[in-house]
């Protein structure tokens, strides 16, 4: 409250943290997130009678937003999610929340874009390409799906690895990596936060994602630098008991 | 923002019963219901319990029949396991009864039992009269011979043998005025009408508030079966009466009994003997006449000598064979307060004519059940008598014509040759006409006879099916299923519907009972395909309601027993039965619940959610509870409405709100005109409803109005209370981020 | 035929109902249940079963499409299922009209019986059925040709649910009361079914 003004702009955006966030994270697509008020009875209708229905989801998918004004934008929701944090930790909490809600979006907007035009392949996933996509069964193709076809949609690229935990007793830890994440780009991290990775936004995304196929996940982002590419991030994909009992039951009745 | 949800934070109860704290009703249960049933007396005969009168009081025994739960918020947790804990203390431990679905099982495969006339000089009637059983002789041994004491051992085609606990004969009357044998269907109502008959007075004098010893729970029994429906069960496997077309009714043996009175008993045996094989007690033409034959002496022990008897007895047997058997009773009536008195058990397997007739003995005299005593002297000589019988004549009989007609008529029409025959059979008419034309008259073999509808006994087909419902009866049912399978074809070229109809009904059954063959998913296509076929063929072919009904009540228990997918399977027929307006109010109302008890038996996959019809075990539990209102019956329907709640339970986790406001409407509604039409059926006007509602409701009130605001707001516009409930449970599951942040 | 569509949230919260009719055919696109009107509720309660059957067929069947997953034999209502990748199940109760002739099939049993407006299917519902009973796709619920109009409207239906989605005052779960989205189903039901 001590700084009416900043607030009162911080709350705009807080409202539609997740538009913003969905229109600018990415480059290609969805910058046609409707600019007018979802039709409710009592709230306005444009005044060229053009809803969001009346408008085609396809239009932008090709279309990039600038990269200037992503870093921006979200340079704006690190430090909207650090205001009176308690810690890192607590920081990534925010983050992830921010994320969560785009990837439950996300999810429907890229099966929606690959039903309705198989024939362009960059959005399909790379297993199956026919016409009608399948939703993930299975852990695999859920991760197949994130690795290849979600990445692509936010950052015009595939992430680049995709692993299983080695340990015996982890066997629900997936990673997935990224070597340059593109949040990651514009920031810089001071030494004394140097546990903290801002992709922690991208891990709500997956997190969301992954909850919308109904699989119960906890994920989280970690800064795994090498010589070549310090920005390296690990997710660690942490699938919740009740998945992996799902897991047995359809590998036994041969569910893919 | 005041939602739905956290206004009523408590359901109100379905079966809301005032006064009476929960942990009282808890444990007295148990009590009262030792209390009430006599040990001796079957605990499933719903009636006996009907008409025996509880020490309770009526009132608190009425207060106490459903489980309470109190309006306090600290409830909710246990609002889901309450009723489950209360029906468990009053389920079956008590009782030891069978597990359920073994139960039915043996229900349904005891409906089965072989047939054995019995015949009797006037003399031995007389003799049993004097004992007090005003039907004669076969009155005294009738229920009896339901239960073979002891195991029996049963060897099936392959010889291999296993002994049977739940043998049983059924004794029917071929002498008397009233035979019991073929016309009980000539009644002036149909069976299926009498059925229904029998089960609203029951139900009437169990719903009769001054009675109050009778437990919709009881009824209802929700967890096993329900007393209620065992019984409907019962009844309906008991209409069938001897019919040309199955042979199940059909006497496999005749016992010709004379006393130790009689002057000439030789002559006696002869005449009673030629009475039934060409005198004026014949059988029908349509039953085969080549049954066995066992000869009984009843000696006097009160007034006659044994040695005469005796010698008399050795007599018999080298004129009549080694079946025969010496029976010795007291002549003397006997009373309760004799010191080795029994009771005689009731009868188990009565035709709902008989029922009906029945009826009004046992509601006049409620403290002595109507039913008499006998020495136990005589008990043992009866039981032993039976075993003997059973074990020793009719059993070996049967195993031995099975094993005959298996090799000359069936081996025959199963080999080769008779596959050719059958082929030659059905292409008789070939070259020569159409297919139509032979199908319709090519294939008929000539032994049907159309215009009376039946079979002679003596053609190949009636003796296939003979010896198919004989392997039925002996528990053969590998080769009773081959058997019936060899006769659907035949019975569907000769047109004779009827046998078609049965030939199909039982060969299903047959593979439904046969326990090693589990049938895969294909087999049971084939098992619904028969029953399909069967119903069609009673139902529209033949109208033979009963029959139709029979068949669908056997696929959906047995489909039930199968458990796992044929679930699906077994709800079908039972909503075909429905739908097809084979069963009256009450029959749906049993069947509703017994489809939801069939869902609720389908368990969730181990480590997943899915795979369970709790949702569907729910509907049709609410569905029940509506037309047990709509009958008259609220006690029933709040113990269905009770049940619906339990199951919806896990689906509505949390705080139970419907969230599809008609669905919540409507039970709301429900539940609200069960509890007035209960308490009005109690005979209590609303000055006693409030005066026992008072100590312990008025939070229970007040909720309620809360509720009931909230529910006309769902009325007046169902989307927005939606939307309340749906904004409620979006809040509660993501905490939306900027709040938090603001607040941190 | 009768239609009552409904989205229902992965928590089982309906986010939006529509009871419509056929419009093929010469019909009017007016429901005609066959449950009297103070029934209506029944149309809830199938729906609401035929969840068990939706959350089998989730993890057996890949597709988002589900095609006809259950059946209530009493009312004839038959349910076909689409679910989206989120968790939404839009559920479809597709009932075909009373023939006249069905309604004589009660009679040939034993006893009568009294006529239960929720169990047997002796429900006097000839109002109005005659205009619509000769439609083209109510001929049969399950024929190939029905699988693929239901297909095509859950599939337009979908595409305005994404939209609804991405509004970014739109949460998960909440209900949709867009009187644009309510048109544009209606619109697809026409155009489909």
């Amino acid at each position: 409250m001590s700084h009416p003004a900043r607030h009162s702009s911080m709350l705009s955006l807080s409202n539609s943290a997740s538009n913003l966030s969905s229109s600018s994270d990415k480059q290609l697509s969805s910058t046609q997130i409707p600019t007018a008020p979802p039709a409710s009875p009592g709230l306005r209708v444009p005044s060229n009678r053009k809803t969001i229905y009346d408008r085609h989801l396809n239009r932008s998918r090709n279309g990039e937003s600038s990269r200037a004004s992503f870093a921006f934008l979200f340079a704006e929701m690190v430090t909207y999610a650090q205001r009176r944090v308690t810690g890192i930790q607590d920081l990534e909490k925010r983050l992830n929340e921010q994320g969560y809600p785009l990837g439950l979006r996300l999810l429907d907007l890229l099966f929606y874009r690959t039903m309705s035009s198989s024939s362009s392949s960059s959005l399909s996933s790379s297993s199956t390409s026919s016409s009608p996509p399948h939703r993930p069964l299975r852990i695999l193709p859920l991760l197949h799906l994130i690795h290849g076809p979600l990445w692509r949609l936010l950052f015009t690229r595939s992430a680049d690895a995709l692993e299983h935990s080695v340990s015996p007793d982890t066997p629900n830890e997936y990673m997935i990596t990224d070597n340059d994440p593109l949040v990651n780009t514009y920031i810089s991290v001071p030494k004394e936060m140097s546990m903290l990775n801002c992709a922690a936004f991208v891990a709500g995304i997956i997190e969301g994602v992954c909850d919308g196929c109904g699989f119960e996940t906890k994920v989280t982002a970690h800064n795994q630098p090498t010589e070549m590419w310090p920005g390296r991030t690990i997710f660690l994909v942490r699938f919740g008991e009740s998945v992996m009992e799902r897991e047995k039951v359809l590998e036994r009745a041969g569910v893919k | 923002m005041t939602s739905p949800g956290d206004a009523t934070p408590v359901r109100p109860p379905p079966s809301f019963s005032p006064g009476v704290p929960r942990g009282a009703s808890k444990t007295r249960y148990p009590d009262e219901r030792r209390n009430s049933s006599t040990p001796s007396l079957d605990p499933d005969l719903v009636e006996s319990r009907v008409g025996s009168s509880s020490p309770t009081p009526p009132l608190s025994a009425t207060t106490s029949e459903l489980p309470i739960r109190s309006a306090s918020p600290y409830a909710r947790s246990l609002r889901s396991s309450t009723p489950q804990l209360a029906r468990s203390s009053l389920g079956s431990p008590v009782e030891g009864r069978l597990d359920a679905a073994e139960d039915i099982r043996s229900l349904i495969i005891r409906s089965f039992s072989p047939v054995v006339g019995v015949y009797a000089s006037v003399d031995t009637d007389d003799l049993v009269r004097q004992k007090g059983f005003k039907g004669g002789f076969w009155e005294l041994i009738r229920p009896f011979g339901e239960n073979v004491p002891g195991k029996v051992v049963i060897r099936d085609s392959i010889g291999s043998s296993r002994p049977w606990e739940d043998f049983g004969v059924r004794f029917v009357d071929l002498g008397g005025s009233s035979p019991t044998l073929y016309d009980s269907n000539t009644a002036r109502t149909s069976p299926l009408a009498q059925v229904e008959e029998v089960l609203e007075k029951q139900l009437k004098s169990a719903n009769d508030p001054l009675s109050g010893s009778v437990r919709p729970n009881d009824l209802l029994n929700f967890p096993s079966t329900s007393p209620l429906y065992k019984d409907y069960l019962r009844q309906l496997l008991s209409i069938a009466s001897a019919t040309p077309h199955e042979t199940f009714r059909h006497p496999v043996a005749s016992i010709i009994v004379i006393s130790s009175r009689n002057t000439s008993p030789l002559e006696s045996l002869r005449q009673l003997y030629a009475d039934t094989s060409n005198g004026d007690r014949r059988l029908p033409e349509w039953i085969h006449p080549e049954y066995l034959r066992y000869y009984v002496l009843v000696h006097d022990e009160d007034q006659d000598d044994i040695a005469e008897s005796t010698k008399l007895y050795d007599q018999m047997k080298r004129h009549f064979g080694l079946h025969c058997h010496l029976l010795r009773l007291r002549s003397n009536q006997c009373v309760v307060t004799d010191d080795d008195s029994v009771q005689v058990p009731e009868c188990e397997w009565l035709s709902p004519a008989e029922r009906l007739s029945n009826k009004s003995e046992p509601l006049v005299d409620l403290d002595t059940d109507g039913l008499p005593y006998l020495f136990e002297s005589d008990v043992m000589a009866i039981k032993g008598f039976i075993r003997e019988l059973v074990a020793q004549s009719v059993i070996p009989h049967m195993e031995n014509r099975v094993a005959v007609w298996n090799d000359q008529v069936a081996s025959r029409r199963r080999g080769i040759s008779g596959r050719f025959m059958s082929m030659s059979r059905r292409w008789a008419g070939f070259g020569s006409s159409s297919r139509s034309s032979f199908t319709s008259g090519g294939g008929v073999s000539g032994n049907y006879d159309g215009a009376h509808g039946f079979y002679k006994p003596d053609t190949p087909e009636a003796i296939l099916r003979k010896m198919a419902d004989f392997a039925f009866m002996l528990r053969d049912w590998k080769l009773s299923a081959s058997t019936y399978e060899l006769l659907r074809s035949d019975y569907g070229n000769d047109k004779a519907w009827k046998y078609h109809a049965g030939a199909h009904e039982m060969c299903a059954v047959s593979m439904l009972l046969n326990p090693l063959a589990m049938p895969a998913k294909t087999k049971r296509e084939d098992v619904d395909q028969m029953i399909e076929t069967a119903c069609y063929s009673y139902l529209t072919r033949c109208s033979d309601g009963p029959d139709g009904l029979r068949c669908l009540t056997l696929a959906l228990e047995l489909l039930k027993a199968r458990g796992g997918s044929a679930i699906e399977s077994a709800t079908r027929w039972a909503m075909r039965a429905i739908d097809l307006g084979l069963v009256g109010p009450v029959g749906q109302g049993l069947l509703s619940d017994r489809i939801s008890v069939c869902y609720a038996s389908r368990n969730a996959i181990p480590g997943v959610r899915w795979g369970t019809r709790r949702r569907k075990a729910g509907m049709w539990s609410v569905l029940a509870a509506d037309l047990w209102l709509r009958l008259g019956m609220p006690a029933l329907a709040s113990a269905s409405l009770e049940e619906a709640e339990r199951l919806y339970a896990d689906v509505l986790e949390g705080d139970g709100v419907f969230l599809m406001p008609d669905m919540q409407t409507f039970i709301d509604n429900l539940r609200h005109a069960v509890k007035v039409e209960y308490l009005e059926a109690r005979g209590l006007d609303t000055s006693d409803e409030t005066i026992i509602a008072d100590p312990l409701g008025t939070e229970e009130t007040s909720e309620q109005l809360d509720k009931r605001m909230n529910r006309r707001s769902l009325i007046a516009s169902p989307l927005d209370s939606a939307g309340l409930i749906a904004a409620q449970v979006t809040r509660d599951d993501d905490n939306p981020a900027d709040d938090d942040f603001e607040r941190a | 035929m009768s239609y009552y569509f409904t989205i229902l949230s992965p928590t089982d919260v309906p986010l939006f109902n529509l009871a419509f009719g056929t419009s093929k055919s010469g019909g009017d696109g007016i429901a005609r249940f066959r449950f009297p009107d103070t029934a209506q509720y029944m149309n809830q309660f199938i729906i609401h079963s035929s969840l068990d059957i939706v959350e089998e067929a989730q993890w057996m069947n890949s597709n988002m499409y589900l095609k006809h997953i259950d059946t209530y034999p009493p009312a004839s209502s038959y349910i076909s299922a689409f679910l989206t990748p989120s968790g939404a199940r839009f559920l479809l109760l597709h009932q075909p009209p009373q023939l006249p002739s069905t309604t004589d099939r009660t009679g040939s049993g034993g006893t009568g019986t009294g006529s239960s407006s929720l169990l047997a299917s002796s429900f006097s519902g000839g109002v109005g059925s005659t205009r619509a009973s000769s439609s083209s796709v109510a001929a049969n619920p399950t024929s190939p040709q029905t699988e693929e109009a239901v297909r095509q409207f859950m599939t337009e239906v979908y595409e305005n649910y994404v939209k609804t989605v991405m509004s970014p005052f739109y949460r998960q779960g909440m209900e949709i009361k867009s009187p644009v989205f309510r048109g544009k189903v209606s619109a697809a039901g026409r155009k489909w079914l």
